[in-house]
């Protein structure tokens, strides 16, 4: 599913096995890189990173494919996919996380819905408040 | 108002026929115009702002790659609408723009599609297709928020329109001279043996943008559209929608 989306129609900045990019690399469509970024990578679309590229920075994008090395924290929007020749040396936050056997990563890994931890935090909290208002009644059985 | 600029090439006895026969069909169709013959003595920069003030708002040139690229920056200039007759050898611009000869470049002129496409700027000179740089110790800043170094021999290119040597199949996002951007195509030479085999897009790099800064350790010539040349330090920018062309309707953008 994942590789029909980074499709060669969509791709719009390829950085090549021979280029290497600095600074704050910001695009809005898909990227695909095989040589080397340090600084930080945003886009808001899909990300592909080649078997041979090196990428030393922080990475945001909506979807990514990771084969190569990366050292930095990696913010993935939904899916994340880490081939068997990835490494990874930072924390991810993602949607949808799948590691294939090999691939090796080392940092803090947080994958699932934001939302649904959201809500089990508030189902705690709503379940301490429940109990302390129980404590709180007077040992004869009368309502406050 | 049709203003016709014959590239001087053209005085040459073998191109007699053709421009009377061109004359002809140009007349048949009635945008027939002011003859205008082009010679490195005459300035063209009056003779249009002259011709603009008298009314000209159609200037067609009439000569190969080399006579459009000169004429791009007084259009530009006077804000007025262009077109191509090819005539000659290296028409590859007017192919692209979907004039492919003499007879279809009047029935375009005719049928008068007008485009409104961007050009490249380079250090306050326009340019219609590509800049070519090649090798050197380069950096290139790109809209003052990242820098791209490329490593090694490589050649590299300020793409408008789409390059001659790249195919279209797989990139049609790509060397659209509406979209309001330029892209900078990295290729290695090729310098070896074995690369003369290896597929050139699994080695290039194309990364689109607004506004760069190319700068050297040593002056690097720039060429534009194989034309002119320039050296590094070069600022190359986007001008969107700057020219107003006639197309036809096989154009490849």
């Amino acid at each position: 599913m994942f590789k029909k989306e980074m499709g060669s129609d969509e791709i719009e900045t390829i950085i090549g096995p021979s280029v290497q990019v600095e600074g704050n690399f910001v695009a809005n469509g898909d990227v695909v890189v095989e040589g080397m970024v340090s600084g930080s990578l945003k886009t808001e679309k899909n990300l592909r990173v080649g078997e041979g590229a090196k990428i030393f920075a922080n990475i945001t994008a909506a979807n990514a494919l990771i084969a190569g090395e990366v050292q930095g924290n990696i913010k993935i929007k939904e899916n994340l996919e880490l081939t068997s020749t990835a490494k990874v040396f930072g924390d991810i936050k993602t949607k949808v996380l799948s590691v294939s056997a090999g691939a090796s990563l080392s940092g803090k890994c947080n994958a699932g819905e934001e939302k649904k931890a959201k809500l089990e935090k508030i189902e705690d909290w709503e379940k301490t408040e429940k109990q302390k208002t129980k404590n709180i009644l007077p040992v004869n059985g009368e309502k406050i | 108002m049709y203003l016709y600029l014959y590239d001087s090439f053209l005085n040459s006895k073998k191109y007699s026929r053709f421009l009377a026969k061109t004359e002809t069909r140009l007349t048949d169709l009635g945008i027939g115009g002011k003859i205008f013959r082009l010679s490195p003595l005459r300035n063209v920069n009056e003779l249009l702002a002259e011709e603009v003030r008298n009314g000209a708002r159609t200037i067609v040139v009439v000569g190969n790659d080399k006579t459009l690229t000169q004429i791009i920056n007084l259009a530009a200039k006077f804000d007025v609408i262009l077109g191509v007759i090819p005539a000659g050898p290296n028409n590859k611009l007017a192919s692209i723009l979907g004039v492919t000869d003499a007879e279809t470049a009047c029935d375009v002129l005719a049928a008068r599609i007008i485009e409104k496409i961007d050009l490249g700027k380079v250090n306050n000179t326009y340019f219609l297709s590509n800049l070519t740089i090649d090798g050197g110790q380069l950096t290139i800043d790109c809209e003052n928020q990242f820098r791209i170094i490329p490593q090694g021999q490589e050649q590299i290119n300020i793409c408008n329109f789409r390059p001659v040597f790249v195919s279209p199949a797989g990139q049609t996002n790509y060397f659209n001279p509406r979209d309001g951007l330029m892209e900078i195509l990295i290729q290695p030479l090729k310098t070896n043996f074995w690369q003369m085999f290896k597929k050139p897009a699994a080695l290039s790099s194309i990364i689109p943008f607004k506004k760069i800064a190319v700068r050297s350790k040593g002056s690097v010539p720039v060429i534009t559209d194989g034309q002119k040349i320039m050296k590094t330090p070069v600022e190359i920018e986007i001008a969107p929608k700057k020219l107003k062309i006639i197309v036809g309707k096989n154009r490849m953008f």
